[in-house]
């Protein structure tokens, strides 16, 4: 019997039936990321962390000292699994199933997000390409700033609906719409 | 939101990131006579004012932390990372 799988992005059915039009205020979920969770070896955080770095096409979210995340939506898991093994005391992970990224952006992101993360996120305190965990809406996850009025969320994959909802309901007041990147 | 801890990795973060895991006791030697590992499992002082206390950060950065705090006032006197804090006793023993 042939079998064919279908992948189903776990905000399917959270955001059919959404306006396609963006607003300002848009936040925005990635089909198919690669995320892969990086840990370096005791004593080592210093040296994979600059390797790290310097690999091409890879986005660095920090987690936790010689912990993190490597994200990319260019390259394919297999391109990003090669890069991440040539760096050496580092092991990784592929993560690209279990987690889920969505990008907040526009000129109201800051009180949005002010409404359910409790860390300072004014760019004095959190600089452009900052990333750091914290709890979202009571979830767990990594925020990063991309860009002065942009952050990239990841969230566990069975927590993304809630977060999602979360940060619908925040942004309402301020219009802010969803939609797949890409549709 | 209001008691903040100052993870030295993640910096200031409301307590609801963490979970408190008791006292900072010493671990007896594992030789140690019967006496010692029942003070070191079931006695705690349990003191109105400073204390030493092992935080996890759950939600940030994963590590276990040495927090140094008055339960009194909740003045936080300083907060270290666990290896830290049993490098630097291991120092001064």
């Amino acid at each position: 019997m042939a079998l064919t799988l279908l992948h189903r992005h776990v905000l399917d059915d959270h955001i059919s039936g959404f306006e396609t039009n963006a607003n300002p205020n848009h936040l925005s979920v990635f089909r198919r990321p690669v995320i892969f969770s990086v840990l370096a070896k005791v004593g080592q955080e210093r040296a994979v962390g600059a390797a790290l770095e310097a690999a091409a096409d890879i986005a660095v979210r920090t987690c936790a000292p010689g912990e993190w995340l490597a994200v990319s939506q260019t390259s394919g898991s297999e391109t990003v699994a090669g890069q991440l093994s040539a760096i050496v005391d580092a092991s990784s992970v592929d993560q690209s199933d279990g987690k889920v990224l969505l990008t907040v952006s526009g000129p109201s992101v800051r009180k949005i997000l002010a409404k359910c993360v409790a860390v300072d996120l004014h760019p004095d305190a959190f600089a452009d390409g900052h990333s750091t965990n914290m709890l979202i809406g009571h979830v767990t996850g990594n925020l990063a700033r991309t860009g002065a009025d942009r952050f990239e969320i990841i969230v566990p994959r069975s927590f993304a609906g809630s977060v999602f909802e979360e940060l619908m309901e925040m942004g309402r007041e301020f219009a802010l719409t969803a939609a797949f990147a890409g549709d | 939101m209001a008691s903040l801890i100052s993870c030295p990795h993640c910096g200031t973060r409301p307590k609801e990131e963490f979970s408190i895991r008791g006292a900072v006791v010493a671990r007896p030697q594992p030789g140690a006579k019967e006496d010692a590992w029942y003070r070191y499992v079931f006695i705690r002082d349990n003191p109105k004012g400073r204390y030493q206390e092992y935080w996890h950060h759950a939600a940030g950065c994963r590590r276990f932390l040495v927090v140094d705090r008055d339960n009194l006032t909740h003045e936080v006197f300083a907060v270290t990372d666990a290896t830290e804090f049993a490098k630097n006793a291991e120092v001064a023993r």
